[in-house]
């Protein structure tokens, strides 16, 4: 007998099983094709240029499942299993179909190491089948929800591989060959039978059954959640690169519409429940949840560009259904404080914000159905130039006393300190910009700012899906800025620094090389950082303080600045910093991002009150951050936490301020 | 149904520091915000509302200079199917009466079943132009409408009265009513909408076409002088930052007996 791969032993009708073969590969391409045609039936700007970082990133979270692992040691190593297992099955399958068509090479040593792999790699995926059984149903993990789907496509894969070892353990104890020690797992299974005759006749139903449950799932593949991973690996790769912008002009119709890439991201979600579990509007127990919305965005897309609506009955049928019951409800998008949480936990990268401004375009359009406070503050912006109803007049007198070059009425400076609308106009959140100043006139940096002409960066309209009056913000901005030719701005806000930095520059991307205006931006945050380190600032007063950070989500998780913030504070002698339970990448969003300082939602919750008990919890008596909005936010949650008598919030600016010397008292 | 909205461009009031023109008669308005009068905005979203419900046109109609035609886009925004603008370049001119008189004469010539108008403008508080029109054209009218319906051909209105009571009456048709704040949600216009209704008809008509006489378009109304309220005595304002202002307050208050 030849050490060799034993193809069709003992079964008869073969060309059954390729009839049955050919029929699952047909159904899986089929599926292919309908995720396909819905891909691409989404907005395309999207180009799939190469970039390192997208295959590094395809490396370490697709084929190695990073992210998994993250906080979640057991659902990685699950994932591995069953991922590896999975692929190594299949990759076995393939090897053994090409050793019967085209080259037999599966003999001698090579068969026995193909061999030994096999078993290695189905036992993989039963442990991870278990594990998985386990979390869902016996250790009920909380973020995990069981639709019917989840359990029988693990009976199923664990089905296959179980008969798949039974068909190799019947016919081992038949031949009972001498190498049978690389099919070790067989031989257990081959163990279990008592006689040869048994095994015989036991053979062809069980390769049958095996056949039949293996093409089954492969002919589920594209219509089940499986399909995560053929999507998944193109929006891993995809991430690193920003994506496209639509402008307001080149849009086809006042319709729903997602890009390309929102298309993938909707078939990629694996429902882990990851982003519900950190989205601080769900864990607020608001009516909104980003992974049930990527769920019914995946069911609209799938029922609106299904291929077969090109024909009537289908399409009467889909008109029926949509209007019946809306697929997306209109009302939960108003929730996400686009704080991008979402994103950072997800194994997939899927930001349910990106998609959840498309339909925010969609909802502005129509119209009716948006809340009325931030119809209200929209109208605001397009009258006024801020969101807070403030005339020009107004937006100047922030400075009080102190004395601030005014760059439109002649002063000459580099830097152009962008205030922004609320720091400008809010009384709370002019301290900031007040200690800012106070700061650069001490450490001797020439600066103006735009005074009265100030214009909004558009950040509030971009987030609720207003483009058009974003763009005719940005437009405003861009022509002061050229007007007094403006080329390095420190914002107060990290939102301002967010759209000139990220939103922008997309735009600039549209024009022609002579109508592009570039200049550089930095959160004052960075700037403080830079005067330390030149030896411009030197913290000598010591305070005996305890504080913790609080980072914006528009600082950390959109610009990555955690460390340099941390670093000031740091500096200031006597302090100590301490970190609250969720910090950095983690951070949990105070609630006024994304629009939501301007709409009052039904079932609204404090989120800001969630995070100052956080930082309540901590024991220290400052919390420090370094936007407008958080300090707004904070300070509110404060006084309807009612703990005003434990802690103070503050911003960055305000701290050094004190640690400087240069406080109220001191003047 | 076919509905007509007289709406107006009216300057925002309620955050501005307001200042007396040169001339003394009104406010200087250089420097304030322009947009439609809230009321308008209201009857506007109304008509709308009935015209995505009945089918029918909806029509706005603005007395104005080009500045004002900001107004009426919004209502095509909004999805108004067509725009009329009678050209006056200083509606400050003209009181209700006249405005009226010139509103009436071009509404007399096309076809509606409801004429709607706020109750009032934001910028005079008058309250006149649309009772003025429906006496003018001789329809039925009904006013500080915060509920409307249909019912064959018949408007069923709720209007407004005093301390929270409500009349529903039966109105015929053609009828003017005066919308209150409140009738409805109007809804966001958004700039995108605002470029696309550009394509939508907007008319304008000159005043001498109109054929009014200079009888009627003489106001009967003259305003004589505007003057800021006096500052008078037990009137004190107070200044400073906010701290400050509050403590001051609670001082006063303390002072007087009301509080603690
Ligand atoms: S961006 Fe933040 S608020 Fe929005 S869905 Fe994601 S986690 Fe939730
Ligand atoms: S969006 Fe991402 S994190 Fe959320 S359920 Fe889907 S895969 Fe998991």
């Amino acid at each position: 007998m030849e050490i060799a791969r034993i193809h069709f032993w003992e079964i008869n009708t073969v060309w059954l099983f390729y009839v049955l073969a050919g029929l699952t590969v047909v159904i899986f391409l089929i599926g292919l094709f309908f995720h396909a045609s819905i891909w691409l039936a989404g907005l395309k700007r999207d180009k799939f240029n190469f970039s390192t970082a997208g295959v590094i990133n395809l490396l370490k979270d697709g084929l190695l499942g990073k992210r998994i692992f993250k906080g979640d040691l057991t659902a990685g190593l699950m994932h591995i299993f069953i991922m590896w297992g999975f692929i190594g099955l299949f990759v076995g399958t393939v090897l053994s179909t090409t050793d019967y068509w085209l080259i037999h090479f599966l003999s001698g040593d090579i068969y026995l190491i193909f061999s030994f792999c096999l078993e290695i790699l189905g036992l993989m995926l039963i442990v991870g089948l278990f594990m998985a059984l386990i979390r869902r149903y016996i250790a009920k993990v909380s973020r995990l929800n069981n639709t019917s789907q989840d359990l029988w496509i693990l009976i199923l894969l664990l089905a296959s591989v179980l008969t798949g070892f039974l068909v190799e353990g019947i016919r081992l104890a038949v031949q009972r060959p001498e190498w049978g020690g690389y099919s070790f797992a067989g031989l257990i299974f081959s163990s279990l039978l008592s006689s040869k005759d048994q095994a015989t006749t036991l053979y062809p139903f069980m390769w049958w059954l095996h056949a039949l449950i293996s093409l089954g799932l492969v002919a589920y593949f594209p219509f089940s959640k499986l399909f995560h991973s053929l999507a998944a690996p193109f929006n891993i790769y995809l991430a690193p690169q920003p994506a496209p912008v639509i402008s307001t002009e080149d849009r086809l119709s006042e319709e729903l519409e997602f890009p390309f890439r929102d298309m993938i991201d909707f078939s990629a979600c694996t429902n882990c429940g990851r982003c519900n579990e950190v989205c601080p509007s769900t864990s607020a127990m608001e009516p909104f949840s980003p992974r049930e919305f990527i769920a019914q965005a995946n069911e609209y897309t799938k029922l609106k560009f299904n291929p077969l609506n090109r024909i009537k009955w289908f399409r009467e049928r889909l008109i029926k259904a949509i209007s019946e019951e809306p697929k997306i409800s209109p009302e939960q998008i108003w929730y996400c404080t686009t704080c991008r949480a979402c994103l950072e936990v997800c194994p997939v990268y899927i930001g349910a914000f990106e998609p959840i401004r498309r339909v925010r375009i969609a909802e502005i359009e129509e119209g009716s159905r948006v809340p009325s406070l931030l119809i209200q503050s929209l109208e605001t912006l397009y009258k006024y130039n801020n969101p807070w109803e403030s005339s020009k007049k107004k937006r100047g007198e922030w400075p009080g006393v102190l004395d601030v070059p005014d760059l439109t009425k002649g002063a000459q400076a580099n830097l152009c300190y962008f205030v922004g609308c609320t720091t400008s106009i809010d009384t709370r959140a002019q301290d900031l910009a007040r200690a800012f100043v106070k700061i650069m006139t001490h450490a001797g940096i020439n600066f103006g700012t735009l005074g009265q002409k100030e214009t909004c960066c558009g950040d509030i309209a971009r987030r609720v899906g207003e483009d058009g009056l974003f763009e005719e913000q940005m437009e405003k901005t861009l022509d002061l800025f050229a007007k007094h030719g403006i080329i390095e701005v420190v914002t107060s806000s990290p939102h301002c620094f967010n759209a000139f930095g990220n939103d922008y520059p997309g735009y600039q991307d549209l024009k022609t090389p002579e109508e592009r205006l570039t200049f550089r931006v930095r959160h004052y945050t960075q700037l403080l950082e830079e005067l330390m380190d030149r030896g411009l600032i030197k913290p000598v007063k010591s305070l005996d303080l305890k504080v913790t950070y609080h980072d914006p989500c528009y600082l950390g998780r959109y610009n990555h600045i955690y460390e340099g913030p941390r670093r000031i504070i740091r500096s200031i002698p006597g302090l100590e910093l301490v970190e609250m339970a969720h910090f950095g990448p983690d951070s949990l969003c105070c609630g006024g991002g994304g629009g939501r300082m301007w709409e009052e939602l039904e079932d609204e919750q404090k989120l800001s009150e969630v995070r100052i008990r956080e930082a309540a919890d901590t024991g220290a008596s400052v919390m420090v951050t370094a936007c407008p909005y958080c300090l707004i936010m904070l300070e509110d949650a404060l006084k309807t936490a009612d703990l005003e008598d434990r802690l103070r919030v503050m911003d960055l600016n305000e701290l050094l301020t004190e640690a400087l010397g240069l406080g109220d008292d001191e003047e | 149904m076919d509905i007509i909205v007289c709406a107006k461009n009216v300057p925002d009031v309620a955050e501005a520091d307001l200042n007396i023109s040169d001339k003394g008669t009104d406010i200087d308005k250089e420097d304030l915000v322009f947009g439609i009068n809230d009321w308008d905005n209201y009857a506007i979203e109304e008509a709308v509302l009935l015209k995505e419900k009945y089918g029918g046109t909806v029509t706005a109609i603005t007395v104005g200079n080009e500045d004002d035609e900001e107004v009426l886009r919004r209502c095509l925004a909004m999805g108004a199917d067509r725009a009329i603008r009678i050209e006056a370049d200083d509606i400050s001119r003209f009181d209700s009466f006249v405005i009226s008189k010139i509103l009436s004469r071009v509404v007399k010539d096309l076809q509606f079943d409801l004429i709607f108008t706020g109750v009032l403008a934001e910028d005079d508080y008058y309250g006149m132009v649309g009772m003025m029109m429906a006496e003018e054209l001789n329809i039925n009218h009904a006013n500080m409408i915060t509920a409307l319906e249909i019912e064959d051909g018949k408007a069923r209105t709720t209007s407004e009265l005093e301390g929270g009571l409500g009349e529903v009456s039966l109105i015929e048709l053609p009828a003017l009513l005066t919308i209150q704040t409140g009738i409805n949600e109007p809804r966001y216009v958004s700039i995108l909408g605002i470029r696309k209704a550009a394509k939508k008809e907007l008319k304008t008509i000159e005043l001498p076409d109109l054929g009014i006489s200079d009888e009627e378009l003489s106001p009967r109304t003259i305003i004589e002088e505007a003057f800021l309220p006096p500052e008078t005595e037990g009137a004190e304002i107070l200044a400073g930052d906010p701290d400050k202002i509050s403590s001051d307050l609670i001082e006063i208050l303390k002072k007087k007996g009301v509080m603690e």
